[in-house]
This record gives C-alpha cells, sequence and structure tokens, in this order.
C-alpha cells in the first residue's frame, strides 16, 4: 500500500559533526532491497521514519554505485531526528522511497565535473561525488568545493581527507571567517568568494550546486561571473514534504512539485519559479 | 423512453440495495452539521438540502484516516498496514457540484503513485446524482463552468420530477446501469416534466481570472495582500472544499503503540509549509491565500487538465469572516485591464 514504509536496520552511526550523524541502515526485506536496487538513482530521496514519531524527508546520500545499503546524513532537530540519532546498531526504523527524479549523470560524461556545497547540503552533492568517482573514467577533471561555518561543522571529514589525498580530485576546503582552528590550513572565507579564487573553467563543465538558500544565491552569482550558464548548473531543491508522491500539496514552488518533478533542477528551471515562494 | 424513479418506490429501492450488499448514504441532518450518512429508509434522507455542509469527499477521503497500527516492544517494533473497508456503497441525492469534486480529485489521487485509500472506496461507490432544484447567494456552479444538472462525476443523474412525485433518470456509467438493473422492476417508463434548473447567475469571469493568475507579473502583486487581510486562517475554506485534498501524515498514540494516521491539513496555517530550520516559504496569511488561489485556478489545471473547484460556494458560505474564493476572483474579474 502507499506510505507504507520499508523496514530497514541500523547497522552502524558515525557522528559527522555536533549535531549531526550518518546512518548506514539495511534492508530487513530482500523485496524492498530489489526494488530500492531496481529504483534508486543519485539524486532521489526518501522518507525516514521511527514508528511513534512519524517521517523526515531528507536525501539518500549514499551513491547509486553502492546499493548494497542506504546512508542519510541529518541534523538532530526534531522529534524524529533525534529519535533517530538515538538509535543503535541493531535497531530497526523506515524508510519509504527513493521519490524523486534524479542527477543526470550520463549526460555529464566526458565533462568537468565542479561540485559545490555548504555545510549539511554535503550529503546530498556526496552521493553524485561518489556515483560519479566511482566510475572515474567516464568523467574529466573533478573539482568539489565545500564550506562550513566551522572546522568543526564539515561532514564526512574521512572522505575529505580522502579525496584530498587522490591526484584525481581538486578539494577547494573553506570555513566562514571565524570558523577556523589555529592549525586550519585550508581557506578561511565564504564558498561564493572561495570558488571565484579557485577559478574553475566552465569550459565543458558542469557545476552541482547544494546548500543553503541563501548560500545558492550568491553562489550562482558568482558562477555566472565565472562564465557558467545556468543550464550547466544543477541543484536539488528541499521543503517541508508528508506523502513524497505529489498529493499533500506543500512542496510546490509556483506549480512545480519539488517531490515530483524534483528535488534536482537546473540553475535555469530554478530562476523560472517565482522566487516569492521559495 | 426514459424511466422515472418514484419517491414512494424509493423505500423498496434502498431495500433492494441493501439486500445486494450495498450500503446506502445519503445527505442526513444527525449531527451539529448536515453530511453524507448510511440510511435505512427514505425518510431518513435530508434530500431538500440546497447542499450538505460538509461534503461527500469525507467519505472518500476522511478526516484522519488510518494507515499503519503499530507497537513498540522492548525487542521490536510490529507494524501492520491498515486498509479501508471494502463495502459496497451507493450515494444517493449527490449534488452536481459534490460529485463533481470527486472526479476532480481523481487525477490528483491517481497521478504516478495511486492512493489505494481513494481508489478503493472510489471503485466501491456508486455516484447518483440528484440535479438541483434550488441554489442560494453562494453557489457558484456556472462561473466555474459548470451546472446545477452536471453529470460530472456522476453515475446516475436524477432530474427532479416537477410535482415532487419522483425523479427521471439518466444513466451514464456501467456501474450506473448495473444499479440500476437492482431495482429494476421498480422503475417506470415514461417521461415527466421536470423541474427548472435555478437561476445560478456567473459571478466572475474565469477566462479573466485564469489569464490574470496566469501572468507571472501578478504573481507578488499587492493584490494578494489586501485581498487576505481579512483572514483569519482557520482553514475552514479548505475542509469544506469538496476538492481540497491536502494532507498530513502524524503518528498518534502513546509510549508502547498507536496508529500513523494521514489526516486533513490545510494550506492556511503557518506550519503547512515551515522547514525545520525555521525558514518558511509562505510565512505570511497573503502567501497562504495566493497558493490556495493559484492551487485551484492555476497549477492545478497545468497539472490535470481541470481547475480544483467546482463552484459549491461552501468556502464562502461557511467562513467566519465572510470572505471566501467568490470574492477574490470578483475582484480579479474587476482589475483594470
Amino acid at each position: 500500500m502507499i506510505y507504507s514504509p520499508f523496514p530497514m536496520r541500523v547497522v552502524s552511526k558515525r557522528q559527522e559533526a555536533p549535531g549531526v550523524n550518518t546512518l548506514k541502515l539495511e534492508f530487513v526485506k530482500q523485496e524492498d532491497h530489489e526494488f530500492f536496487k531496481a529504483n534508486y538513482r543519485t539524486g532521489m530521496f526518501g522518507l525516514y521514519g521511527v514508528f511513534g514519531e512519524g517521517e523526515s524527508t531528507f536525501c539518500v546520500a549514499s551513491p547509486e554505485t553502492r546499493k548494497d545499503y542506504i546512508e542519510c546524513t541529518f541534523r538532530q532537530s526534531g522529534r524524529v531526528t533525534s529519535t533517530l540519532a538515538n538509535t543503535d546498531a541493531g535497531d530497526i526504523v523506515t524508510f519509504r522511497g527513493p521519490y524523486g527524479n534524479r542527477f543526470p549523470i550520463e549526460q555529464f560524461e566526458g565533462k568537468n565535473l565542479l561540485f559545490i556545497a555548504g555545510g549539511i547540503a554535503l550529503p546530498p552533492t556526496r552521493s553524485v561525488i561518489w556515483s560519479c568517482l566511482d566510475q572515474r573514467e567516464k568523467y574529466k577533471n573533478v573539482t568539489i568545493v565545500y564550506g562550513a561555518r566551522t572546522v568543526a561543522d564539515l561532514v564526512y571529514k574521512n572522505e575529505l581527507d580522502d579525496w584530498k589525498q587522490r591526484d584525481d580530485v581538486r578539494l577547494v576546503l573553506t570555513v566562514d571567517p571565524g570558523g577556523e582552528t589555529p592549525d586550519w590550513q585550508d581557506h578561511v572565507g565564504f564558498v561564493p568568494t572561495v570558488l571565484e579564487q579557485a577559478a574553475p573553467s566552465p569550459e565543458n563543465t558542469i557545476a552541482v550546486l547544494c546548500g543553503p538558500p541563501i548560500m545558492i544565491k550568491f553562489t550562482l552569482a558568482a558562477l555566472e561571473r565565472l562564465g557558467f550558464t545556468a543550464e550547466n548548473v544543477y541543484t536539488t531543491l528541499e521543503n517541508r514534504m508528508k506523502c513524497g508522491v505529489g498529493k499533500c500539496g506543500r512542496c510546490n514552488v509556483g506549480s512545480v512539485y519539488i517531490c515530483k518533478e524534483g528535488p534536482v533542477f537546473t540553475a535555469a528551471e530554478v530562476q523560472a519559479m517565482p522566487q516569492a515562494d521559495l | 423512453m426514459t424511466r422515472i424513479l418514484l419517491r414512494n418506490k424509493l423505500d423498496d429501492c434502498i431495500a433492494a440495495w441493501q439486500k445486494a450488499g450495498f450500503s446506502v448514504l445519503a445527505p442526513v441532518k444527525r449531527h451539529e452539521m448536515s453530511s453524507f450518512g448510511e440510511v435505512q429508509k427514505s425518510g431518513d434522507m435530508a434530500l431538500d438540502l440546497i447542499l450538505t455542509e460538509r461534503t461527500i469527499k469525507d467519505q472518500f477521503f476522511p478526516q484522519t484516516e488510518p494507515l499503519i497500527k503499530y507497537k513498540i516492544g522492548k525487542q521490536q517494533i510490529d507494524s501492520e498496514t491498515m486498509t479501508p473497508p471494502e463495502k459496497k456503497r451507493v450515494f444517493f441525492g449527490v449534488r452536481p457540484c459534490d460529485a463533481s469534486g470527486l472526479a476532480i480529485d481523481d487525477p490528483l489521487f491517481g497521478w504516478d503513485y495511486k492512493d489505494d485509500y481513494w481508489f478503493r472506496r472510489r471503485d466501491n461507490s456508486v455516484i447518483v446524482t440528484i440535479a438541483c432544484a434550488q441554489a442560494d447567494d453562494f453557489c457558484m456552479c456556472t462561473s466555474v463552468k459548470l451546472s446545477p444538472d452536471s453529470a460530472k462525476g456522476a453515475d446516475v443523474l436524477l432530474r427532479p420530477l416537477l410535482e415532487g412525485s419522483g425523479w427521471q433518470i439518466e444513466v451514464f456509467t456501467e456501474r450506473g446501469k448495473a444499479l440500476l438493473e437492482i431495482v429494476s422492476s421498480l422503475l417506470l417508463e415514461g417521461n415527466g416534466h421536470t423541474f427548472p434548473l435555478p437561476q445560478v447567475p456567473e459571478k466572475f469571469d474565469l477566462e479573466k481570472v485564469m489569464a490574470w493568475l496566469g501572468d507571472k507579473e501578478n504573481f507578488e502583486s499587492q493584490f494578494w495582500k489586501d485581498i487576505a487581510l481579512r483572514c483569519v486562517g482557520c482553514g475552514s475554506c479548505t475542509f469544506l472544499c469538496p476538492t481540497c485534498h491536502c494532507f498530513d501524515i502524524q503518528d498518534e498514540g502513546d509510549t508502547y503503540q498507536g496508529i500513523r494516521r494521514k489526516n486533513w491539513d490545510s494550506c492556511s496555517f503557518a506550519l503547512f509549509t515551515m522547514h525545520t530550520s525555521g525558514h518558511n516559504p509562505r510565512n505570511t496569511q497573503s502567501t497562504r491565500w495566493r497558493q490556495r488561489i493559484m492551487h485551484k485556478f492555476n497549477y492545478y489545471r497545468g497539472k490535470f487538465g481541470v481547475n480544483s473547484c467546482s463552484g459549491c460556494g461552501r468556502c464562502t458560505r461557511q467562513c467566519p469572516v465572510d470572505m471566501g474564493i467568490t470574492e477574490t476572483l470578483q475582484a480579479i474579474t474587476n482589475l483594470p485591464r
């Protein structure tokens, strides 16, 4: 039945930053797993739940090249996320999805990739990053620009180290002014500024941009100055959702249902939406 | 040759349908508000109401719908999916606007992911519409290009006879045909004089309204701020609307057990779109009222080819501050070109 979730077993939990956790979940039932494997593509989202508390919507943070499990990364803030954050390995939670559209990564083949993320928006970006890095030969130069308010707020610190050490990835890390620690050796500054200094070429390049609305706004302007066209910039939008399947009536921006037509849009598509409804 | 159902055969019809396994539902005045409820005899029906205060929607998309029953144990959580009853139902005496409302919502509940809760009830229901013999000042079906004898959403349409003795029958679907088959021996053949349809003047210019709403320039118009000032955000208009379909999903229970429910929700409420971060895309009553109007007369049509309004007028009739869709669309109609 519609709205019936899959039971999921918590395999492990990792704290990423203060109040931010990643859960690794595996399917309890084989048939549910088969459904997920057949349908999941990078960029899609799901509703993660705990009976007695409810459901919350966030992206699938694991890539489409690794479908044995689901990873989700979330900030602890309400009833559902607090309960999820307090689970232990072996606990049962629920997942409904995968829903929504996806990043068309096969259209990105043969191109340079520029990933830009701010704070807790690295998880959706990370799904695309690994989906591409796991098929590294299909893509040209890969640049990742990631910033957070403070050093502590950077998520996936282990993976940041991995990317830093790879010679086929250029990682540009930054924290907001005042968020650095004495031993911080990377950039200090806001993402749009640091991005412009890094000056990736727009030539044959696709940009994937995720972050809070204010960061998106200024980063889009920076990308435009760097010569990127809005058709070559992809982003993922989030709105409050309850059903995930285009019926509960709240996630629309203008006439566009984020849950059905999104969450992945090009910057050109986002600009065509009524900005007052974002 | 058409057929006629006499009022004095209605009790026999109810009995015959019940014998064939149907529940019969009709307008009733049982609680504080008139609504659709199960009846045993024609005397239980309130067929002379212009319109029940609550809509027929309640019977297909209930105010609260149990989805999943769960039990939280020390070792494990048990859950069980709950399904709506599969009982066959006849809805007798539905007004054209209410029946249209069901037809308007079908594509929403059916697109891509099918909402079993809606369609299990729809598939087991037969809609017998009765054309209107009277209208009030709030009725506005003609304004949305429907009529007091619209057969939209109807399996059977009855037209009241002039002398009040019964109804002339029109059948539109196989389901309606099968329903009448059950009572065929109770029906008369013949043509009667049917009651003249009530005059329902058009209250706004739908074409102009749709054009104005479709103009992106108007999305941030001062118009929205002015027109919604009176709105108290109570949500009555959405709950009493035959096409409003927005809902929430909530777990209701105690520490050990409970039920996950699909509950009515409303775009009038600030919490409806509030993000966890505190950001709210529709953070004022005017943006929420704009959403309601735009959804009904622009977005919905873009997706499903039909406006999400059947012109019943309940939103205005029962608004505590005397606002409603009619006034807004009239105001748009009267804007200088």
